[in-house]
């Protein structure tokens, strides 16, 4: 089955639970972050950008309204939204302390990859561990199928099925975000 | 489909291009003559895409940054004891600390390793509001944490702007905006060159595209550093 469901988190969250502000955080802060030294161009407030958005969600989790729309979703808004903060913060220091000859930085996420990104965070939280460790290993950590293979110790043809059974799983949540998770 | 087992079984591979070679043909030769599985596998096409997408933004957190994101977080929202407003006198003691700005002060608060506070005090155009600053770790880049309260709501295109004042000087640290409670804890990175001996704080409530200014009409928030 899959592991604690964001919604669920979040609730503990609400009720004071570090440790499941913790686990988000595994869950999201690397989306987070990506987004920070994309959009911010400043691995320092990339990091700011992290820290604002979950320092938001521990404050706010209490109003957090599982109805209105999915954790991703929610902390997606928060991202783009203290990632417009920090553009404005650096444009204010750049013409108060020195003039500034930066760059103009654009909108966080024109293109709305950023909010898809949430969305497939969101829905690889929902995959049982089995499922998305394998898509963790092919997408993240670069692997073949056959490396998979070998580091798992799993037959290659069983990681081919799995792989495409973890991929449809991700493809159903996707597709109905509020269904309940497949557990092929 | 239950008929092609062995074939539905490749598509996950096979639209990540990661298939031997005969597996492939093979995957091949069988979607050119079965529509089902060759929607199959334009789905799961379109999963790899996304996940594609989505690996190309995520990149690990520095592992220090856990700690620092995570530690000393304030109590959630919904727990927070509610704060009484202040007294009339005291905002208007707050508003009078504002508006005289321009007066001089010694010695710097922030050198030699100390960490400075504020409490901020509403003026009357947030008499509600309340807010504390803290500067932390004082090495030549200072984080301030700044958590504010009851501030009014933004409308369109306004924001909040903190300022330190020294005498006649008055610079930016940074913007913010609220969430619909008016609150927020925001982190800001300030140089220990650009707070110097600078003592006094105030937030004003700015509206883009007007130039921000430290204006007293415009001040909702302010304080004096104390060495804590």
């Amino acid at each position: 089955m899959a592991e604690v469901e964001d919604e669920i988190l979040v609730r503990r969250v609400a009720a004071g639970d570090g440790r499941a502000l913790g686990t988000l955080y595994d869950r999201y802060a690397g989306l987070v972050y990506g987004a920070g030294t994309r959009y911010l161009g400043d691995r320092g407030l990339a990091e700011d950008l992290v820290q604002d958005v979950f320092a938001s969600v521990w404050r706010n989790a209490g109003g957090f309204d599982p109805s209105r729309a999915g954790f991703g979703t929610w902390v997606y808004r928060i991202t783009r939204n203290r990632a417009t903060d920090l553009i404005r913060r650096r444009k204010a220091r750049v013409r108060t302390v020195d003039g500034g000859s930066l760059p103009e930085p654009g909108e966080p996420d024109p293109a709305g990859d950023l909010a898809r990104g949430f969305d497939v965070a969101a829905a690889l939280s929902r995959l049982t561990p089995a499922h998305r460790e394998l898509l963790v290993l092919a997408y993240f950590d670069g692997l073949s199928q056959r490396e998979i293979s070998t580091r798992t110790d799993t037959p290659l043809g069983t990681v081919k099925s799995r792989t495409t059974a973890a991929m449809r799983a991700l493809r159903d949540i996707l597709s109905d975000p509020d269904g309940s998770p497949t557990d092929e | 489909m239950s008929e092609h087992p062995e074939t539905r079984d490749l598509l996950g591979p096979f639209v990540m291009d990661d298939l031997d070679p005969a597996e492939e043909r093979t995957v091949r030769e069988h979607l050119e003559g079965c529509a089902p599985c060759r929607e199959e596998a334009e789905s799961l096409r379109l999963a790899h895409e996304r996940l594609t997408e989505f690996a190309a933004v995520v990149k690990t957190p520095p592992p220090h940054l856990k700690d620092r994101a995570l530690g000393g977080m304030p109590r959630p929202a919904a727990r927070r004891s509610v704060r009484s407003v202040p007294p009339s006198w005291l905002v208007a003691a707050a508003a009078a600390l504002l508006v005289a700005l321009g007066v001089a002060y010694g010695t710097s608060l922030l050198g030699g390793g100390e960490v400075a506070a504020a409490t901020l005090e509403p003026t009357g155009r947030a008499p509600e509001a309340g807010g504390e600053l803290s500067v932390e770790s004082p090495t030549a880049n200072s984080q301030a944490r700044l958590e504010v309260w009851n501030l009014p709501r933004l409308e369109e295109g306004e924001y909040y702007e903190l300022w330190f004042g020294k005498g006649e000087g008055r610079i930016s640290a940074g913007t913010f905006t609220v969430d619909e409670r008016g609150n927020v804890t925001s982190y800001m990175h300030i140089t220990q060159e650009t707070v110097g001996d600078y003592q006094r704080v105030g937030i004003t409530l700015e509206k883009f595209p007007a130039e921000p200014r430290m204006d007293s009409a415009r001040v909702v928030l302010g304080g004096e550093l104390r060495e804590s």
